[in-house]
């Protein structure tokens, strides 16, 4: 396979994993902990979709789109119902409390679909071959879906409302708050956009490859390297991590076998965090 | 059935002793090790490994902990310029990679399919009927030692250094203690231990493969050390022993609810420990048996004796 080649499989990998680590650094912003359940809320998502999908027979972005609410419904009452009541308890005990959740999400999911592996009605289509490359359908719907979805978010963040009120908790709670920004509405919302971001990118993982409930927990390992990587706490950041994470295992196949791709994810996390613990983007302030 | 007891009593110790390696590195220190299972597999393999290679089982199980130990201190170097709470990414990650390594190099750990025919210690000493009854005296020895071990640490100097890494990493500093070096020393002590409750594992079943090391064994640990009541050696026993009793209940709960399925129970026992370790977070978060001894000790004698440690 071409390098070119390689370099766009790369970038949709990338792609694939760009929103929950953008979830997972606004997470880490706003409320301050690592939230491990994102892998968990990724599934939660990709089977809600399914229901609508398979079941209802919908098709699959009107399904993604119940999914991804399904998803921010379920951020939102897992918000009220755990975080909120260890908010004061520090980020140790919160973090605890996610991979909780994290257990409950992904049993939920296994106790109603049970272990076997599906895949989305979708009907099958050939390959776009253009110049030497060649793009599946899922990868343009991926990258299509992915794209609109951070530009959205990115819209919401400079140029709404809300999005200033997410900037300034982040940036300083205390002052946020005395400047009267109502923090559990903000902290709602929060978990909302969240939700759905990770809801859609479970859809799009179980498009790319299938769906079993430990799906997402593979995801938790590489979306937390690309927000490393791009600076905890950074969601642009975190973009650009997730793509630079993609190329890097894809390209890595070139000398090691593709079952290692975690392996190189493990790597990547280490390198950074010994030598550029703010991320590659980061601004030194953000070192904790 | 009369094989029942002597399992679970065996099984319970080696968690025990697994929970007992967690307390010390989340309990006692702090340190969120997410990869709990990761060492735990380590241990095992290498164990296994080298006995099967030839290595006499008691040594097989000293090399397991010190690998164990040593991986664990490694690890822990990775947040060398950050905090705590990167660890528990970079364990988690740990105990993901070495998953993948186990299931790909199949030359050394048998792959998918395992590793078939370990020694055991016990191999030629006793009897084969004798051999259950053996091995839980085994375990349940190696429980004893760990308990002693972990509750000589958490009293020495060391421990109460290691409460300070967890309560006050600030001060620690402040006082010219290394907190990078502490973490290390919890990390490799909690490693070396984890890594024995491994070895024991491989050689209790002599037969191990990659699905036994599933991450619920890191969530049944956090489970127990929640329950008994964090840095409460105690308490973990009994939190062990109670996390055990809950997991092998529910066993017997598809004779009650005969319209589950397996795949069904077993998703239900993990919402139940999920929610469970959710639960005690928010409504009991000193668990049942909290360090108060110790808690009153600090109070009135850390001050000072923090200045005579090393």
């Amino acid at each position: 396979m071409n390098l070119a080649q390689l370099l766009v499989n790369g970038l949709v990998s990338g792609l694939i994993i760009a929103l929950p680590a953008i979830a997972t650094s606004l997470v880490f912003g706003v409320f301050r902990f690592p939230n491990f359940a994102v892998g968990a809320q990724a599934t939660l998502g990709a089977f809600a979709a399914y229901a609508a999908n398979a079941l209802l027979g919908l098709s699959l972005p009107l399904a993604a789109l119940l999914g991804a609410a399904a998803g921010a419904l379920a951020a939102m009452a897992v918000h009220r119902g755990v975080y909120r009541r260890l908010r004061e308890r520090g980020s140790i005990t919160l973090l605890v409390a996610s991979i909780g959740v994290a257990f409950v999400l992904e049993n939920l999911v296994r106790f109603f679909a049970g272990n076997e592996v599906r895949g989305y009605d979708v009907a099958v289509a050939r390959p776009i071959r253009l110049l030497d490359l060649r793009f599946t359908q899922e990868q343009l719907v991926i990258a299509a879906t992915t794209i609109l979805a951070t530009t959205l978010l990115a819209l919401l963040l400079s140029r709404t409302r809300l999005g200033r009120a997410m900037r300034a908790m982040a940036d300083n709670p205390d002052l946020a708050a005395a400047r009267g920004i109502d923090a559990e509405r903000v902290s709602l919302w929060t978990w909302g956009i969240v939700g759905v971001l990770t809801a859609l990118a479970g859809v799009l993982t179980g498009l790319d490859g299938v769906l079993e409930p430990s799906m997402g927990w593979r995801l938790v390992v590489p979306v937390f390297a690309a927000a490393i990587l791009g600076g905890l706490g950074d969601p642009r950041g975190a973009f650009l991590g997730a793509l630079l994470l993609g190329i890097v295992e894809e390209v890595s196949v070139v000398v090691v076998p593709n079952e290692y791709r975690l392996i190189v994810a493990f790597v990547i996390l280490g390198l950074v965090l010994l030598v550029r613990p703010s991320g590659l983007f980061g601004r030194a302030e953000l070192v904790r | 059935m009369s094989g029942y007891l002597p399992a679970i009593v065996t099984l319970t110790a080696i968690a025990g002793i697994a929970g007992l390696a967690l307390n010390l590195q989340w309990g006692l220190s702090g340190i969120v090790n997410f990869g709990l299972v990761g060492f735990y597999a380590l241990g095992a393999y290498t164990a296994a490994t080298a006995a099967v290679a030839g290595v006499p089982p008691l040594i097989a199980l000293a090399l397991a902990m010190a690998v164990a130990a040593a991986a664990s201190a490694a690890v822990s170097l990775l947040s060398l310029r950050l905090g705590g709470d990167y660890l528990a990414i970079v364990t988690l990650a740990f105990a993901e990679a070495l998953r993948i390594l186990i299931l790909n190099e199949a030359w050394l750990t048998g792959g998918a399919i395992g590793l078939p025919g370990i020694p055991s210690p016990l191999d030629g000493l006793l009897p084969a009927e004798d051999r259950a009854l053996g091995f839980l005296v085994l375990a349940v020895g190696s429980l004893v030692l760990a308990f002693l071990l972990l509750e000589a640490v958490a009293r020495a100097p060391l421990g109460r250094a290691l409460r300070a890494l967890r309560d006050d990493p600030l001060t620690l500093q402040t006082l010219g203690r290394s907190v990078v070096g502490l973490r290390a020393k919890a990390m490799a002590i909690g490693g070396a231990v984890v890594g024995l409750a491994g070895a024991l594992h491989a050689f209790y079943y002599s037969y191990i493969e990659p699905t036994q090391f599933a991450p619920t064994i890191t969530a049944y640990a956090f489970m127990a050390v929640i329950l008994g009541g964090r840095g409460s050696n105690r308490g973990l026993l009994l939190g062990a022993g109670s996390v055990m009793v809950l997991i092998e209940a529910s066993r017997f709960l598809k004779d009650f609810v005969p319209l589950l399925d397996a795949t069904q129970l077993a998703a239900l026992r993990l919402i139940l420990i999920g929610a469970g370790l959710i639960a005690i977070l928010i409504y009991r978060p000193q668990g049942l048996l909290p360090e108060h001894r110790l808690e009153a000790e600090r109070e009135t004698t850390a001050g000072e004796e923090d200045h005579g440690t090393r």
